[in-house]
């Protein structure tokens, strides 16, 4: 089936260690704080806060999406789209067992402490819900799930 | 000349010597530690520039941004300061350069906040009574995202409360291999001294949730980001110091080989002839 010529959007995805990924794409898919928005070449230029979830990139003429946890930051949408967050992990490279370490002793804490204090409680519950992600995002990633 | 006296010539000899080796294998060591420090450095410090952007963007784009953070917004009483040093010696004049431009600032306030970073600055601050509010002893090349977020984190909060009215930050940035300048920066308020006609641009942009958010976000985050700049920044700083120290220090020690081992030459030469003196001497007198 040959596609028609797409229009490529250039995507920088810069974490605060490194340039995670750099690339012209056809489509970022990402969870913003009011759910996932998908931004193509031409979108409407914007500025947008990201919540703790899944990073979904479609590179030109490939059949999946190249996936990613990323753990909140924002998104610049212009001429080009500069992802910024704090911390990112392809889903090949999840270490689930660190994960499922990680989620359970956030859960753990959250069942033992149940009346501590505001920041300390939204702190963990962050970091179980960025467990959970990259857990998710790692089953997803091994059962070669194809949402194309 | 005594025996005594080329015996402690050689015995300063020994000691010079292991002292070259060791600076010499410091020095060796703090140049691939260096080398280390400034790849992360120069990668991190590559896209620091896209959050301070954005920020400016949305600062020249919109007039709703909350005052909060912005210079002016408040009257400034209490200010907090940022102080990175190193926490190990040997490294020139490194931390004392960092802790002289640090008390510059502070003798302007009567009642300076001090948050350290590295024990050496931590240990001087204390000894000389200032009010240090947090240390964190970990040593900057171990300094991980994480541990910047979480640092920042209380300073944005008193920020937030109004304990403190402003954020000082005091740091080493890095010139060259040989260049060093201990440098401040105020990071809160944000200072609004950016240039309206660059940066203005034509395009409507969508803020989400709202513009206010987007700018409360940017800014704790522009202050965390920067922190851990400074701070990979700093331990860059420190190791080429080191290795600059190091490699006064090893010449300073093959100088000073050089001349001791002239002296025990000479020392010895005069002995011998000494002694010949004598032998010959001796047996004129008997013949």
């Amino acid at each position: 089936m040959a596609r028609m010529a797409q229009n490529l959007v250039s995507v920088e995805v810069i974490t605060p260690e490194k340039l995670f990924y750099k690339g012209d794409v056809e489509l970022v898919i990402c969870r913003t704080l009011t759910g996932d928005e998908g931004f193509m070449a031409g979108h409407q230029w914007a500025t947008k806060l990201l919540d703790i979830g899944e990073l979904r990139i479609k590179e030109e003429d490939k059949d999946q999406y190249l996936r990613a946890a990323v753990a909140g930051g924002f998104i610049d949408v212009k001429d080009s789209i500069v992802i910024y967050t704090d911390a990112a992990e392809w889903a090949q490279d999840i270490d689930a067992n660190r994960a499922q370490i990680a989620k359970e002793r956030a859960e753990k804490w959250l069942a033992d402490n149940p009346e501590e204090d505001e920041a300390e409680q939204l702190k963990r519950e962050a970091a179980l819900r960025r467990a959970v992600t990259r857990l998710t995002i790692y089953e997803a990633g091994t059962k070669k799930i194809n949402t194309l | 000349m005594a025996s005594s006296d080329l015996q402690a010539v050689k015995r300063r000899i020994r000691s010079v010597t292991s002292m070259e080796h060791i600076t010499n294998a410091m020095k060796l060591v703090s140049a691939a530690k260096l080398r280390r420090a400034k790849t992360s450095f120069e990668k991190s410090n590559q896209y620091l520039h896209f959050i301070t952007d954005s920020i400016a963007e949305i600062f020249n784009n919109t007039g709703e941004v909350p005052e909060k953070y912005l210079e002016g917004g408040r009257e400034i009483h209490n200010t907090c300061y940022i102080v990175i040093t190193s926490s190990r010696g040997l490294c020139g004049s490194f931390n004392s350069n960092i802790i002289k431009i640090a008390e510059e600032e502070m003798a302007k306030d009567e009642n300076p906040l001090l948050f350290t970073i590295g024990t050496r600055g931590r240990d001087h601050f204390a000894k000389r009574g200032y009010t240090i509010c947090q240390d964190v002893a970990t040593p900057p090349e171990n300094f991980t995202f994480l541990d910047s977020q979480e640092l920042s984190s209380p300073i944005i909060e008193m920020y937030d409360k109004g304990e403190i009215d402003k954020v000082v930050l005091v740091y080493t940035s890095y010139l060259s291999q040989l260049e060093q300048a201990a440098t401040k920066v105020q990071l809160l308020p944000f200072s609004a001294d950016l240039d309206p006609e660059v940066m203005k641009q034509n395009k409507e942009v969508e803020y989400e949730p709202s513009v206010g958010d987007v700018f409360n976000y940017l800014v704790p985050k522009y202050m965390e980001t920067m922190l851990y700049g400074a701070i990979i920044e700093s331990a860059t700083c420190e190791h080429a110091a080191r290795r600059m120290a190091m490699e006064n220090a090893t010449d300073n020690a093959r100088e000073m080989l050089g001349d001791l081992s002239l002296y025990y030459n000479r020392a010895r030469q005069a002995a011998i002839t000494n002694e010949l003196i004598e032998v010959v001497s001796g047996s004129e007198a008997l013949s």
